[in-house]
């Protein structure tokens, strides 16, 4: 549990954590909370010879409403995420995905950029991300440049940020009136990981679902959208037997993985459960029942 | 560890079977291949630094190819160590023929020592379907047939 000897800094501004990775490229690795890369690092899976920890850059930690979105500091913790006001009556699904993530410690000091730029295929928040159609900011030595979350997500534990670029910022654009969401995950017991994480979001317009988006978390190599499912909702009356009926489709295109927690023909079962469940939560909080 | 997966060649099983068995070949697609000696026949020496995303290391070991049944299925045995700890498994490769194209099939199993083998399971496997993954996808490109 001893991990490989590394350079430690601590720059105090993103400049300098750019500057830093400039000099180091390959061999550097961003710090966020430490509740991935640590223990990779003690299971030496992972050995950067050169750790930037970015604990001591200032402004990356907020939650700001700036009208048609919320901005979220890269460095924002999980819990300071799942205790906002703002994000639990404005966008419940992802301050109650961040309430479900591992246990007290990890959210006191996991990060949501950090979790993010990890991808790990059992996190929660990047199926989340594809739901809501985030945004998300990354600086670099040549400026920002802003990644829409569906373009993020490249492959198994692989991002659209290049080597030398810091996530700095996710912005959430404000979901439209009569939308409901919500988060629902079937969690490894011991780390919490989502074996299958479900991410709802559902726009009502009268009697008639407007909008759906299903992100799947925990399935796949990477988080992804359950696209025919949302297809089968947009337009179906807002009720419990159109919704039964989209998520017959959730797990579709999705190539699930199989493991000993979970095989793939369990984890496609499992989407199709947690959809149908989910979606009814979002869709009942759209109506304004709860 | 449980290592199983299929890969479809776009080539003729011949093609592929060659392809598969060539040293210089195996050297090239090698994900992160640093040094690949020839220690005797089917019997090779490598070092590769690879990996996916946040994992990442360098692998030193032993490649050892029996029970060749031309062309349909090989042995692949390596045995190695690195920073993560050592490594030994051996699996099967099965080639079948689908008419242009070949299904190659592998079915191996790994020992893993230590904590890693608890601890570090739910992304390892991942990481080395996905290497195998790309040594495959790297091999497709090496059969003239299909590179064009």
């Amino acid at each position: 549990m001893i991990p490989s000897a590394f350079e430690y800094h601590s720059p105090t501004s993103v400049e300098d954590a750019l500057g830093l990775l400039g000099r180091f490229g390959d061999d550097a690795k961003l710090l966020a909370g430490g509740h991935s890369l640590i223990p990779l690092m003690k299971l030496r899976l992972a050995a950067p010879e050169h750790l930037i920890d970015l604990g001591r850059v200032q402004g990356l930690s907020y939650i700001r409403d700036e009208g048609g979105a919320i901005a979220i500091g890269a460095m924002t913790t999980h819990s300071a995420v799942a205790a906002s006001e703002l994000l639990r009556s404005r966008v419940a699904v992802l301050a109650e995905a961040a309430a479900s993530i591992g246990d007290v410690q990890v959210r006191n000091r996991g990060t949501i950029g950090g979790s993010l730029a990890h991808a790990d295929p059992g996190a929660d928040l990047p199926g989340v991300m594809l739901a809501l159609n985030a945004e998300l900011v990354a600086r670099g030595a040549s400026g920002t440049r802003t990644i829409a979350a569906a373009d993020f997500f490249t492959d198994l534990l692989s991002t659209a940020l290049e080597p030398n670029e810091v996530l700095t910022e996710i912005r959430i654009p404000v979901l439209p009136a009569n939308t409901g969401s919500t988060y629902l995950k079937f969690a490894n017991q011991a780390s919490g990981y989502a074996i299958v994480g479900i991410a709802a979001v559902v726009t009502v317009s009268g009697a008639t679902v407007a909008d759906a988006r299903v992100g799947v978390s925990g399935v796949g190599e990477t988080a992804s959208r359950a696209s025919g499912t949302e297809q089968a909702l947009r337009g179906q009356p807002a009720n419990a037997d159109a919704v039964k009926r989209a998520a017959q489709q959730a797990a579709d295109g999705i190539e699930p993985l199989g493991d000993i927690h979970a095989s793939a023909e369990y984890r496609s079962h499992l989407v199709r459960v947690f959809a149908e469940r989910a979606l009814n939560t979002a869709l009942g909080r759209a109506q304004g029942r709860g | 560890m449980q290592l199983t997966g299929t890969y479809t060649f776009k080539a003729p099983r011949d093609a592929v079977w060659q392809a598969m068995l060539d040293p210089e070949n195996i050297r090239r697609c090698m994900p992160g291949c640093e040094e690949f000696k020839t220690t005797a026949e089917d019997q090779y020496e490598a070092v590769m630094k690879a990996g996916v995303g946040s994992i990442k290391g360098t692998f030193q070991g032993k490649i050892q190819l029996s029970e060749r049944q031309p062309p349909s299925s090989y042995r692949m045995g390596v045995e190695g160590g690195g920073k993560p700890g050592r490594v030994k498994g051996s699996g099967v490769l099965t080639l079948t023929d689908q008419g242009g194209t070949t299904l190659v099939a592998y079915d191996g199993d790994a020992q893993v020592a230590g904590l890693i083998a608890s601890v570090g399971q739910r992304l390892l496997g991942i990481t080395a379907r996905k290497l195998i993954e790309q040594f495959f996808k790297t091999m497709e490109k090496q059969i003239p047939a299909t590179s064009a």
